[in-house]
């Protein structure tokens, strides 16, 4: 879905033409259908609820602004996401400057959002909390990485978009994306070791 | 024990199901909007103005630049009536120049000439009358 063969048509296209030609409904639609897997990408960036909501009205502000622009050369949602990605992590650069937020600082929003734990796969209570706590342990150890490498995980592992797709919205080469991921595996691993033994 | 890599995916995995609470879209296409009419009328007030005058100059065309030049006419008439011109010197009467004519005084070995070196008018040695 995320990488469109050229000869395929987007599936968006009578859409955005139709939002192109000033159609607010069909902007509303193309928000509603994309809305969740930007949400998903920019809450798991920015681990803040807030932000993340103020960051989506900017993101699809933008796009509706430039929506003239759009020549179709990627699909709507290839387009959409780069602009969701370059605006996250350009906001990430703009709250570590302002407030001097460092990733290693407890944020505890984040930390004890329920909205970060997983509540789709329920099972025995001891086994859900559990898995609960391992949640609220992955969300801190994520909070830990560095942008560039929470970018790549959250495109990864929680939006299943394959190393090329991430290597063309971040414009950066597949093996880095490959050795990127590495280095956030490893450091999750670690992160997570001690909880890991307590529960399993 | 470390976890294994796989089982770092699959945690990681289940963050997908993660949805925003019910009713959010409705409320966020709302304040989206509601957020894009304020910039719509935040920029025709700014740039009204502007966009108004570039719109004008630029239909003015054919009959709208006789309009132009009279406009222009009469504002310079205008500006020729109200802005006030220079301050009235009054006119003094003419006085005749009273000339009196001083004669050029004579030659230096004239005035030489005339002067008393007579030994009366003439001090002592080394003393200087005044």
């Amino acid at each position: 879905m995320f990488f469109r063969q050229p000869q395929q048509p987007d599936p968006d296209r009578d859409l955005v033409s139709q939002a192109q030609h000033g159609d607010t409904r069909a902007f509303d639609a193309l928000i509603i259908k994309y809305g969740d897997k930007l949400y998903g990408l920019v809450y798991n960036m920015t681990s803040h609820r807030e932000d993340t909501h103020d960051l989506l009205q900017d993101i699809f502000a933008r796009a509706y602004q430039s929506l003239g622009k759009f020549r179709g050369q990627s699909s709507f949602y290839t387009w959409i996401y780069q602009i969701a990605v370059n605006q996250t992590l350009n906001f990430l650069k703009k709250r570590k400057r302002r407030a001097g937020v460092s990733l290693n600082d407890p944020e505890s929003s984040a930390k004890d959002d329920p909205g970060l734990a997983d509540t789709a796969h329920p099972a025995n209570p001891e086994q859900q909390s559990n898995l609960n706590e391992l949640q609220k342990r992955l969300n801190e150890a994520m909070r830990s990485l560095s942008d560039s490498h929470r970018t790549v995980v959250t495109m990864f592992d929680i939006q299943g978009i394959p190393h090329g797709g991430i290597a063309k919205v971040l414009k950066i080469s597949e093996g880095t994306v490959r050795s990127r991921l590495h280095y956030a595996h490893q450091h999750l691993q670690s992160f997570l070791q001690d909880c890991w033994e307590q529960r399993f | 024990m470390k976890p294994f890599i796989e089982q770092i995916g699959s945690l990681l995995a289940l963050k997908r199901t993660e949805r925003p609470e019910e009713g959010y879209w409705q409320d966020f296409l709302c304040e989206f909007h509601q957020r894009q009419r304020e910039e719509v009328a935040k920029r025709r007030t700014f740039s009204g103005l502007c966009e108004r005058t570039t719109d004008w100059f630029s239909e003015l065309v054919g009959a709208k630049w006789l309009y132009a030049a009279g406009l222009a006419y009469a504002m310079l008439m205008a500006a020729l009536l109200v802005i006030p011109r220079g301050v009235e010197v009054e006119a003094v009467p003419s006085v005749p120049v009273n000339h009196q004519i001083v004669p050029a005084p004579a030659p230096a070995g004239q005035q030489l000439d005339e002067l008393d070196l007579g030994p009366a008018t003439q001090g002592s040695v080394g003393e200087q009358v005044f």
